[in-house]
């Protein structure tokens, strides 16, 4: 079941236009890594379908409700960091739990000590968050948006400021929450984090979608990125190279395949001079599959 | 919508800044009663001292006939001086009444008249008062003027004085029969004082026909302070001391509405701007709320914030007031002059100050309401507090301008309607406008500040970082 769906995201701020058409969907226990490199539109987008910013055309859809004409019953059932996990650094992380939690009807509690030991909080959950470091703030702010029992996560890079162990940590929370049907969208801007546990990659580019695809596919991948040096790049024509500069040419492709691009090069005349295989990251990848070689 | 309101109060309390002010605050307020404190001791030295007496008379040239005058009039102030030396203050009080002028008198016989005889002649009466006044028989003075007086209406015949000089008996009389010495730091003594100073001008006024403005004027001034100091007399209570806890209270705006509007400004021009600015705003609209309600609950907080901070200071000055300048005071009610009835009103001090406070609540909404909308425009903390306080000060120059020039378009400022403390204090509007008229043009700016608010609040992206 679906329980977020994005349909025709467009955001503008001024002239420029940050988010084109952008299209997804996150559902019942899945956990989505939305992916982009600073500036791509990752918090726009995030900012848009909480109703933190204004969306120029498009709809946002959470558990069914539109964000904009029903944002009280569409928001209730969503946790979400947006940016940085930005509490009151002049309460404790007790008090700044408590604080939040009462925003929602009837949060008990035992809620709070349920999430606290959730995020691994115990013994620093009444010092000041002020003393917090990142990473310990970065928790409190998973607990906070798992107070109200979410069926929506929405994190925006919560890996910032946590070490490898409270990556896994977090990990592991994240798969015990999807098992359990909530829907997971965690952007990131390196999708090597969250491609152990993620089942679905959506890619953004300069406000654009440019891959959206289900991890499985390239699970199993057998290709790679091979790097060739040739005596002239400029009569090359195939669509499937590309040329890096005057003696470089790049390809993704299975052994079979660069052994075909390997005897049209002599064909045409270009000489080889090396042919360096290396391992295409996941990003890569999938943009492969996606079926674009919109970089850039 | 309670919770919403309850974690604002949350973040105001925890927050260092209301601390810091506080502090400032109890300060400020041991000073303030200080100040009062030290009042009380009225110096009766006025700081002339014999020496710069004596230089001045030096330099003077005795030909010249101003010159002697002041020459005469020293050699006066030179004798008092030492006369008083070591007297209590209500016999200070008596040299200068009763000696000085005699020493006047003496020392014009002697370098202007040159009269040895009658010269003589007044330092004897001056030793003889002496005398009496070093016998502590203070009463002799005014029971020797009741003489005076009774011998002058034997052959009185103007009604008016007749009445006049009754009047100075009678008050002569309340001093003997109430042991009320000369004692400047006795309330009773400085308003029989007033009222047999003010006694004549008073009779003459009320009884002239054709006043112009000025003396309309004078004869409401004096009528005030004739009645005000005849309550005391009657009901022997201090109600006009500038140096106790009561005073302080009835001063309460002038002294500390300052801090009212400093405690107002810290609140209410960060509540919005810092949440955008910290973004902690981010939390709190992902929360199932809508904006509006969000905003509504943050006005409330102003709202209440104000009285509740008036209180809160209100009890804090009684506490450091009542420890330095003592309780006894709060007991005395607050006697206010009404010019149409020409009578006095009483309150009791708590009532006073709480009208008071009421009557200035105005001010307070809409410099708040104000504040908050600035800090949702500009997300600026300091822009918002420092605007705040513009409007505030320009307010103020405004409403003193209108007094002086009658332009109607000043009619349209706030600032001309939204102190009703003339009301508490029953004098009429400074500015001829209707209280409702007033409560109408409030009620307009607040609704189109708050309508202004509303709408930059709900439209608003939250930028990224």
């Amino acid at each position: 079941m679906s329980i977020l769906k994005v349909e025709h995201l467009s955001k503008k701020i001024g002239k420029k236009e940050i988010l084109k058409d952008v299209n997804f969907e996150v559902n019942e226990g899945e956990i989505l890594a939305f992916i982009g490199p600073n500036g791509a539109g990752k918090t726009t987008t995030i900012k848009c379908i909480l109703g933190l910013q204004k969306m120029n055309a498009g709809n946002v859809f959470i558990n069914g409700y539109d964000i904009k004409k029903d944002f009280v019953k569409a928001i209730s059932k969503v946790g979400a960091i947006v940016e940085a996990p930005d509490v009151y650094l002049y309460l404790t992380g007790y008090e700044n739990l408590k604080m939040q939690a009462s925003y929602y009807d009837d949060i008990k509690e035992e809620e709070l000590t349920r999430v606290i030991k959730l995020v691994g909080l115990q013994n620093r959950i009444h010092d000041k968050v002020s003393k917090y470091s990142l990473g310990m703030r970065q928790r409190l702010g998973i607990a906070i948006s798992l107070l109200n029992f979410p069926n929506l996560l929405i994190l925006d890079e919560p890996t910032n400021g946590l070490d490898p162990e409270g990556i896994k940590e977090m990990r592991e929370l994240l798969v015990n929450l999807a098992k359990n049907g909530v829907g997971i969208l965690i952007s990131s801007h390196n999708l090597s984090e969250l491609e152990s546990f993620c089942n679905k990659v959506c890619i953004i580019r300069a406000g654009e979608i440019i891959a959206d695809e289900e991890i499985n596919k390239i699970k199993n991948i057998s290709e790679n990125k091979y790097i060739i040096k040739v005596n002239k790049t400029n009569k090359i024509k195939d669509k499937d190279l590309k040329v890096i500069d005057d003696h470089y040419i790049e390809v993704i492709k299975d052994e079979e395949g660069i052994a075909k691009v390997i005897k049209e090069l002599v064909n045409n005349n270009i000489n080889i001079y090396e042919v360096k295989k290396e391992t295409l990251s996941l990003e890569d990848a999938f943009i492969n599959i996606a079926g674009g070689n919109k970089i850039d | 919508m309670i919770n919403l309101i309850k974690n604002e109060f949350i973040k105001i309390l925890k927050k260092k800044s209301f601390y810091i002010v506080t502090f400032i605050f109890i300060l400020y307020a041991i000073l303030t009663n200080v100040i009062y404190k030290e009042m009380n001791v009225l110096n009766y030295f006025d700081g002339t001292t014999i020496e710069y007496l004596e230089e001045e008379n030096k330099s003077l040239d005795l030909n010249n006939e101003d010159d002697l005058n002041i020459y005469v009039e020293n050699l006066a102030s030179i004798d008092e001086i030492k006369y008083q030396d070591n007297k209590t203050n209500s016999d200070k009080a008596l040299i200068t009444k009763y000696i000085y002028p005699l020493l006047i008198e003496k020392y014009t016989y002697q370098y202007i008249d040159k009269n040895e005889e009658l010269r003589q002649e007044i330092d004897l009466q001056i030793k003889e008062y002496m005398d009496i006044i070093d016998k502590q028989d203070w009463t002799y003075f005014p029971k020797l003027e009741i003489n005076n007086l009774e011998n002058r209406l034997k052959d009185e015949t103007n009604l008016i004085n007749q009445n006049r000089m009754n009047d100075l008996i009678k008050l002569k009389e309340y001093r003997i029969n109430n042991n009320i010495n000369y004692d400047t730091n006795n309330y009773l003594n400085n308003a029989i004082n007033t009222v047999e100073l003010d006694l004549y001008e008073y009779y003459n006024l009320k009884n002239m026909n054709n006043l112009d403005d000025e003396q309309k004027d004078r004869l409401d001034y004096l009528e005030e302070e004739m009645t005000l100091n005849k309550y005391i007399l009657e009901n022997k209570k201090d109600i006009l001391s500038s140096s106790n806890l009561n005073a302080v209270l009835k001063n309460f705006s002038g002294e500390f509405g300052l801090f009212i509007l400093i405690y107002l400004i810290m609140i209410s021009s960060s509540i919005i701007s810092e949440e955008f600015n910290k973004g902690t705003i981010k939390y709190l609209l992902i929360k199932p709320h809508k904006r509006g309600t969000l905003l509504l609950a943050k006005l409330i907080t102003i709202l209440l914030f104000i009285p509740l901070i008036m209180i809160f200071l209100s009890i804090m000055e009684i506490l450091i007031g009542g420890m330095i300048l003592g309780f006894n005071s709060l007991s005395i009610p607050v006697m206010i002059y009404d010019t149409v009835s020409m009578s006095l009103k009483s309150y009791n001090i708590f009532t006073y100050l709480g009208l008071n406070l009421l009557s200035n609540l105005p001010i307070y909404l809409v410099l708040g309401l104000a504040s908050l909308m600035l800090s949702t425009i500009t997300l600026s903390t300091s822009a918002a507090s420092t605007l705040t306080f513009l409007i505030y000060l320009v307010g103020n120059i405004i409403a003193n301008l209108a007094l002086t020039f009658k332009f109607k378009i000043f009619k349209l400022f706030i600032s001309l309607h939204w102190d009703f403390s003339y009301l508490v204090n029953l004098n009429n509007n400074p500015y001829n406008i209707k209280p409702y008229i007033s409560i109408i043009v409030v009620l307009i700016y607040l609704f189109v500040i708050y309508l202004t608010t509303y709408l930059v609040f709900t439209k608003r992206d939250v930028k990224n970082i």
